[in-house]
């Protein structure tokens, strides 16, 4: 017995230092990232690396003073947000739709909706920028928004779809023998029931939306209509050549909204990603 | 409070016939229990009852009213789930008040109902919680409490008890009995544990493979089953079936010899109840081939002619595997089946 639990208690420490290991590989980088945010410019183009670094607001200020990076943000949260809330309101119908009504094709509707995934983006990106600009929508934080929330909602859909189908038939059949129609065992029981994938889809499209950059490099013609994604990759600083502070604090307001959904919600993250490939 | 009555209903499922050209009437107040193996349609029978399914032929008609094109939500029906069905996003006071919300009952009166409801279930101490702080057995009371609490015309109980540990079922087994006799609500309960059947039945109806097999109150499907599938069916353990011939009044299988009436002959089953068998006689001579003794009594279990035969021994019983043992019939007690497999020789 003795040995058994040292043996034990040896693979534990050896389990400790491979996940404090892993832990550091993927963390340091980030903390790395975010001190060359707060440094002086200096700091960070010299030849030898410093690893303590010297406090500094330098980029803050630059970024506050010259750089519309309020407007950025907000396009990034409006466009964002928009989209999923569209996602959802279409997407919850449907996947309901999908899940319980039995009608002819429900199958291949079902497919159809996963397969607009399948297609390369960049091969609807020319047809999109006329159809937009057909409709006067260019340069528009709302174009964006109807494109985040195109892009997404078959996936929000199928995500939903398989919560709805893994809540028992059994609660239905309940709520209409008790008296409720469909609407009602939609709004109070199904989508109070399957809240954790329907959070869990929403943070999905918000992640992919957040991300987007081909559609928003497309539309967002001028500077008016960027997001995060966009005015990220056009930024070196300002007119004094690159600035890689500046950078990386931008970079890090970027990725923080992403890191802290991923942290809230990554007990669900992983089954919302498999399950909607899976089960069907 | 409501008569329920099938009228040649028939549900198939493509080609899957899941019940048969059925003919049913349920009486008002009456406790029916269908009662099959699984797949046998009587959980099919149930839901055409609910609406939740729609026949694919026939009537049904609850209080009189022909029900085929009423929703499940407008007919006044109330059901019982096996998975209890509880609506997880709410106390078990709002899942009670669910289904008077959805039948417009005043606001005014919903407190004081449901907590009739609730006292009657004794779960009044637990109306704050959600259906997943609950024990299996707290929460079918719940469901129960949600049924009863609008007083339907119908109950509907679909394998209610089949989650819960044996203890606890024995004890719901009484609480649902009696209040469906307080409530003096017409109820079908579908179930395919014959001692639910036996117990809380007012009549039983078998079914397998979608057909009727027998419908009675459970004395008369205990002694006088219709076939050899109800007598098969029935009785822990249950009949015995031993497959011979009859000729000249006396029924003979291998090992086996027993009188029979004289007008039966050619192929014949017999049929007899472990608890009318005793060791030593002349009717079945074979081997001990198991003793199980359970306390109040020891099963034991003779084999002859490849077939085992399950008798109900004295308490004291014991024997050695592989010896030879007599067994007796009570003569009074058999029972014959003809071919097709219906009772035969009834005088």
């Amino acid at each position: 017995m003795a040995s058994i639990r040292k043996s034990g208690g040896d693979n534990l420490l050896v389990r400790y230092i491979i996940l404090v290991s892993w832990t550091l590989v993927c963390v340091v980088p980030i903390l790395w990232f975010l001190t060359i945010g707060f440094r002086p410019r200096t700091e960070i183009i010299v030849p030898e690396p410093i690893y303590w670094p010297t406090w500094s607001l330098d980029a803050w200020r630059l970024l506050v003073s010259d750089w519309p990076i309020a407007l950025y943000l907000r396009n990034s949260v409006v466009a964002v947000a928009g989209s999923v809330v569209i996602d959802l309101v279409l997407a919850i119908p449907a996947a309901f739709a999908l899940a319980r009504y039995e009608f002819k094709g429900r199958e291949d509707i079902g497919f159809y909706i996963l397969s607009t995934r399948m297609m390369a983006p960049a091969i609807v990106a020319v047809p999109i920028f006329f159809l937009f600009r057909n409709i006067g929508l260019l340069d528009s934080v709302w174009a964006l928004m109807l494109i985040y929330a195109a892009i997404n909602l078959s996936l929000v859909t199928w995500i939903i779809r398989s919560y709805m189908l893994d809540i028992p038939k059994e609660l239905e059949d309940a709520a209409r023998t008790d008296g409720a129609g469909d609407l009602t065992i939609l709004w109070e029981i199904m989508i109070p029931a399957c809240l954790p994938g329907i959070i869990t889809a929403a943070v999905i499209a918000a992640i992919f939306a957040i991300n987007e950059f081909l559609f928003t490099l497309l539309i967002a013609s001028t500077s008016k209509a960027y997001t995060m994604s966009v005015a990220l990759a056009n930024f070196t600083g300002g007119s004094d050549g690159v600035i890689y502070n500046a950078i990386a604090l931008v970079s890090f307001i970027a990725f923080a909204p992403i890191l802290i959904l991923v942290i809230l919600i990554q007990k669900h993250l992983s089954r919302g990603l498999t399950m909607g490939a899976v089960k069907g | 409070m409501a008569s329920i009555l099938l009228k040649n209903v028939v549900k198939s499922f493509g080609s899957f016939v899941g019940v048969q050209d059925m003919n049913l009437d349920v009486v008002d107040e009456e406790f029916l229990v269908l009662l099959g193996p699984s797949g046998c349609g009587k959980t099919t029978t149930m839901r055409m009852i609910a609406g939740l399914e729609h026949p694919t032929e026939g009537e049904i008609r609850i209080g009189g009213a022909l029900m085929n094109d009423i929703d499940a939500r407008d007919r006044d029906v109330a059901m019982v789930f096996q998975g209890y069905a509880l609506y997880p996003n709410m106390s078990i006071y709002e899942n009670i008040r669910f289904p008077l919300r959805m039948r417009q009952v005043p606001k005014a009166k919903h407190d004081d109902l449901i907590r009739r409801a609730a006292e009657m279930v004794e779960l009044g101490p637990f109306l704050d919680r959600k259906p997943g702080a609950l024990s299996g057995g707290q929460r079918q009371r719940a469901a129960l409490a949600r049924a009863i609490v609008r007083q339907p015309q119908v109950f509907l109980m679909d394998e209610p008890l089949s989650n819960l540990d044996a203890k606890l079922r024995a004890s719901m087994r009484v609480q649902i009995k009696h209040m469906q006799r307080e409530l003096k609500v017409t109820t079908v309960y579908v179930t395919h544990d014959q001692i639910e059947a036996m117990t809380l039945a007012d009549r039983i109806v078998i079914m397998n493979k979608g057909v009727i097999q027998q419908i009675g109150t459970p004395d008369d499907i205990y002694s006088n089953p219709a076939n050899t599938f109800v007598a098969g069916f029935i009785g822990s353990p249950p009949m015995n079936l031993i497959a011979g011939t009859a000729q000249n009044g006396t029924f003979s299988a291998a090992g086996v010899k027993v009188p029979c009436p004289a007008s039966l002959s050619g192929n014949i089953t017999l049929g007899i109840r472990p608890e009318d068998c005793q060791v030593g006689g002349d009717n079945l001579q074979g081997q001990v081939y198991g003793v199980e003794p359970t306390g109040d009594i020891t099963y034991l279990t003779v084999r002859t002619a490849n077939k085992n035969i399950e008798i109900k021994a004295g308490r004291e019983f014991r024997a050695p595997i592989d010896s030879a043992i007599a067994v007796g019939f009570d003569t009074t007690r058999l029972y014959f089946f003809g071919e097709d497999g219906n009772r035969v020789g009834v005088k």
